[in-house]
């Protein structure tokens, strides 16, 4: 339920083994790489000088980056090809890579399988062209058929010719106005909405003339066989005929390419995968430092996958392999061990909502549980409905399970069964506050409370707020912001003092001792000389950053800053108090609109119409509302954010649907058929 | 719908924008510049251009350079007016801007055909794909007009330019006249969905345009390329205003350039053909300038109508064609008197 532990991996190998070794990391899928040259060139870089480390040793002096980027366009174009052909679906799975295995040599195999299929491929691609164009002629054909002239005699005319051709209806009617100018018969056949299509005769010595008229009307030749004797009928069935010949010539051959398939569509998947998996690899190799014969790696690792990737590394090359483990606490300058996020299943999803921010750095407190808490706490006390929170928490499941966005789904169940206790608690269903009674309050009968109990409550959680910066700075062992910023303890205090003086003053409860004014001065003192102090203490001397004309004009300004933002960061919660207000507020509205409605129908129909609307608008301000709580009032305080994400080079396996899965959907459609 | 609640939007901004349009006096000062640098200098710090060439140095530019950053702020500024309509109005006005497309069609046609593509750094085209459904990406791959044409596919010229494909047909003049054709064609299709107020009006200014542009043709046609009348009669524009059909059946059947001319007196389009020797080159800038004069009049006469946005459009080109043709005078040396002679803009 924290930021997970993370050990430093090196790793010294042969480069003859580089890819094998690659591979088996990836397939890990648990190593975040990092820069190999950065850690080599660093200090804290000690290789113990043993026998074993000797070789490793001599060649730490010659290291240089990867460089030779290898294209895999070919293989990939081939592998792409190979799967249109066998229509495959691509598919990665971890068997493909158990054996021991060389990829140029295992490509070669590859290359010659589809140099034989491909031919194939394209002798029936040559087919099924001429079938096109034998289609393209009976559909002219079809034009004339019901003419029943020899057709093989009208194109073989001696002083006419004659044409078939298409004209777009506008230029058409340009044709028909300018006839009696036009030197040549034509004849309409067919109207097809948009085109026309005509047949035009003409004198042989003037089809020049004839052509670039009809080229000014943007005309297509549509063509005819040539050299056929007979009717147009008996020209389209002579071609239908040969059609069914080519046919069956393409069954043939796609028969021939069906055993070709089943003969190897299992190795073409393996080369799909085995390409992705070498195209990974080569991304990877950028990160590595080259030696003359060994090469270096690093990366982090979780520190419970370690011995898992240690003694399968070390089972598969043995000797031949350097592994060092070192904690990731120690820092390097350009080296940031990476953050992963470990929470029970329940928060998991608002982790996505913490690194919509930032993501926690690798020493500081992961605030997703405070984070799902306190938002929880914050949109179920906006959005308390019982009814209305019941359907967000079933929409959320059903998104989470029937679709991918497991992570969207499952923040909406969170906030919709959030949403329901808070409807009991205010006693209130789908709007309606008659069903059942209310356990805590009715909130339009109460508003003052609902306003100072918002206000009490972000008092709260601004405190938890302080309470974990100073955990993070401690952790970070930080004085000046632990103690004195406005964040730290000092910041805690007079925040606390504060809101106590503006309490005993708004209530009346007679003089402040003078004690607290005081001690509010001099807490504000502390805030602007607490890169001085922290110097002190911490001897190391009084260091500014930047002038210490520029310090001092800052914090003194930070000072006044402080005062105003206590109050107005206390004052921002009232709106948990003024949506809950709101919320009801809204339902009221549409339940008067309800009672003035004429007929039964038309008042349940609004009705519902008005817990649509609350669900969907409403429901999507107040996650905007809780949100930015959180965000400003809240992580500003103690949240930084600059951490590094864990990215494991992987490869992302193909699964089979998950029985559970399936389980669900059926379930879900047995509850339908009910 | 209302005009109303229509047009008050877009007018607003058309107003606003139409403040940003030069005046008498910047015209007059930029033909007095000496160089192409110094009219984009002027440019830059006398007229409200200053916004859109701020970061660009004035010593750099060039003629080609000058003209792709004004045409690029046209995109800009007609993109503004888009926003403001939708449905059919907003077809329209996407048909309307084809216009600019088809030209930087035709440009780069031009350039496939002269094998002149190489300067693609200077002429990037920004109208292509803006839109239509034309793949700007697969069109300025293309290497001969076969490939040019067949990388259409998709749009909605491919229809007019497809037969083309015959192998005979795959020239340049075809394809700059089915380009053409398409244009009108798409135009004329779109405006007929307009509200039948605008619609009159459409076809009123698109008449106009079509007379001219016809008219032009059927000269050119005549006088340079010796078509045939039955040719002629194709390409013309199938709109018109006070030239028909017959009308214009009877220009193209014209037996001689004289009668062509007289024709045209008696229709009231004689200005076209002034007695000048030279007039053939002034005959683009009279249509423009007559356009002009009846652009101002009809958007003064409608000032809810589409012909507003209409009207800013093409004052935006001609602002564009003037700016251009006194870089191009500055270039060939000539003085500001000559000059202002091939101005849209009577100064």
């Amino acid at each position: 339920m924290a930021i997970e532990k993370m050990k430093l991996i090196g790793i010294i190998g042969k480069i003859t083994q580089v890819n094998k070794i690659l591979r088996l990391i990836i397939l890990s899928g648990s190593m975040h790489v990092i820069n190999s040259l950065t850690k080599v060139s660093s200090n804290d870089f000690v290789l113990p000088p043993n026998e074993e480390n000797i070789k490793a040793l001599e060649e730490v002096p010659f290291l240089k980056p990867y460089t030779s980027r290898r294209d895999f366009s070919r293989e990939e174009e081939v592998v792409r090809s190979l799967l249109d052909i066998f229509d495959l679906n691509p598919a990665i799975k971890p068997e493909y890579f158990d054996q021991d295995y060389e990829f140029d040599d295992f490509m070669k195999q590859i290359f010659e399988i589809h140099s034989a299929v491909h031919s194939i491929a394209e002798s029936i691609e040559a087919k099924k062209r001429t079938i096109e164009q034998k289609r393209v002629y009976i559909n002219n054909l079809r034009y004339l058929e019901n003419y029943k002239f020899n057709i093989g005699k009208l194109s073989k005319m001696h002083f006419l010719s004659f044409k078939l051709i298409k004209l777009s209806k506008e230029n058409y009617m340009k044709l028909k106005k300018n006839y009696e100018n036009i030197p040549a018969v034509v004849l309409k056949i067919a109207d097809e909405g948009k085109n026309v299509v005509v047949a035009s005769i003409t004198p042989k010595s003037l089809d020049e003339t004839v052509e670039r008229i009809f080229s000014s009307l943007n005309f297509t030749e549509l063509p005819l066989p040539e050299d056929f004797d007979g009717t147009s009928k008996a020209a389209i069935k002579h071609l239908e005929a040969s059609i069914n010949e080519d046919n069956s010539a393409i069954d043939s051959m796609l028969k021939s390419i069906e055993d070709f398939r089943t003969k190897y569509s299992h190795e073409i998947e393996k080369a799909y995968a085995r390409l992705e998996m070498e195209k990974k690899v080569e991304e990877v190799k950028t990160n590595l430092a080259i030696g003359k014969n060994l090469f270096f790696m690093f990366g982090f690792v979780p520190a419970s996958y370690v011995d898992k990737l240690k003694s399968s590394l070390k089972g598969t090359f043995g000797e031949d392999i350097i592994i060092i483990i070192e904690d990731a606490e120690k820092k390097t300058p350009g080296i940031t061990p990476p953050t992963k996020l470990n929470n029970i299943a329940l928060i998991r999803p608002f982790e996505e909502m913490v690194k919509m921010y930032g993501v926690p750095s690798y020493n500081e407190k992961d605030p997703t549980l405070f984070f799902a808490l306190s938002y929880l706490l914050l949109f179920g006390a906006m959005f308390g409905d019982v009814g209305q929170g019941l359907v967000l928490f079933l929409s959320g499941l059903l998104i989470k399970y029937l679709t991918s966005k497991t992570v969207f789904g499952g923040v909406l169940a969170s906030i919709g069964l959030s949403s329901t206790i808070f409807g009991f608690l205010y006693g209130s269903v789908f709007g309606s506050e008659e069903v059942i009674p209310a356990l805590l309050v009715r909130p339009m009968a109460n508003i003052n409370f609902m306003l100072a109990g918002a206000v009490a409550l972000g008092i709260v959680l601004t405190i938890f707020g302080f309470i974990y910066n100073i955990i993070n700075s401690y952790i970070d062992r930080n004085l000046e912001d632990g103690i004195f910023s406005r964040n730290g303890v000092t910041g805690l205090v007079f925040y606390i003092l504060l809101i106590y003086a503006v309490y005993s003053y708004a209530v009346g409860t007679g003089v402040l001792s003078p004690a607290i004014p005081i001690s509010l001065v001099v807490l504000i003192l502390l805030m602007v000389f607490k890169q001085p102090l922290a110097g002190r203490l911490m001897g190391t001397g009084i260091h500014f950053k930047e002038s210490p004309v520029d310090y001092y004009v800052e914090e003194g300004f930070g000072a006044l800053e402080t005062v105003l933002s206590a109050m107005s960061n206390t004052i921002s919660f009232i709106r948990v108090g003024a949506f809950a207000l709101n919320h009801v507020g809204l339902y009221i509205a549409f339940d008067t609109m309800a009672e003035m409605a004429s007929s039964g129908i038309a008042s349940y129909l609004l009705l519902v119409l008005g817990n649509v609307v609350i669900i969907c608008l409403e429901g999507l301000i107040v996650f905007i509302q809780a949100l930015r709580l959180e965000y400003y009032e809240l992580f500003s305080k103690y949240f930084r954010g600059d951490g590094v994400e864990y990215e494991p080079v992987k490869i992302r396996l193909t699964h089979k649907p998950l029985r559970g899965k399936n389980l669900i959907k059926r379930f879900i459609g047995l509850d339908y058929a009910i | 719908m209302d005009r109303v609640t229509r047009f008050a939007a877009v007018n607003t901004k058309i107003r606003a924008l139409e403040g940003d349009f030069l005046k008498n006096q910047h015209y007059v000062e930029m033909l007095r510049q000496k160089s192409i640098q110094e009219l984009a200098g002027y440019l830059k710090e006398n007229t409200p251009y200053r916004k859109l060439l701020g970061d660009i140095n004035p010593d750099a530019v060039n003629r080609a350079t000058l003209e792709e950053i004004l045409r690029r702020n046209m995109v800009n500024n007609l993109d503004k007016l888009l926003y403001f309509f939708y449905g059919t109005y907003r077809e329209f006005l996407k048909a309307l801007y084809l216009k600019y497309e088809i030209e930087d069609l035709k440009n780069l046609a031009r350039d496939i055909y002269n094998n002149s593509k190489s300067d693609l750094e200077n002429r990037p085209y920004s109208f292509i794909g803006k839109y239509s459904k034309v793949s700007s990406e697969h069109v300025l791959k293309a290497v001969t007009l076969r490939e040019f044409i067949l990388a259409l596919e998709g749009s909605e010229f491919y229809d007019y330019v497809e037969p083309l494909l015959d192998g005979k047909r795959e020239n340049l003049f075809r394809l700059e006249m089915a380009l053409d054709m398409a244009y009108f064609s798409i135009l004329k299709k779109s405006s007929e969905k307009l509200e039948k107020g605008d619609r009159k009006i459409v076809e009123e200014y698109e008449g106009m345009v079509s007379d001219l542009y016809n008219l032009q043709w059927i000269y050119r046609g005549k006088k340079y390329y010796m078509l045939s009348p039955e040719e002629l009669l194709n390409y013309t524009i199938d709109m018109g205003n006070r030239i028909n059909f017959f009308k214009r059946r009877q220009l193209c059947y014209s037996r001689n350039l004289e009668e062509l001319n007289n024709m045209a007196r008696e229709l009231g389009y004689g200005f076209l053909f002034k007695k000048e020797e030279t007039g053939d080159i002034y005959m683009e800038r009279r249509i423009n300038r007559f356009l002009y004069y009846r652009l101002r009049a009809l958007s003064k006469r409608y000032p809810m109508s589409i012909i507003q946005a209409i009207a800013y459009t093409q004052f935006l080109e001609f602002e564009i064609r003037d700016i251009i043709s006194i870089a191009e005078c500055i270039r060939y040396n000539l003085s500001p008197e000559e000059s202002g002679r091939f101005l849209i803009r009577v100064l």
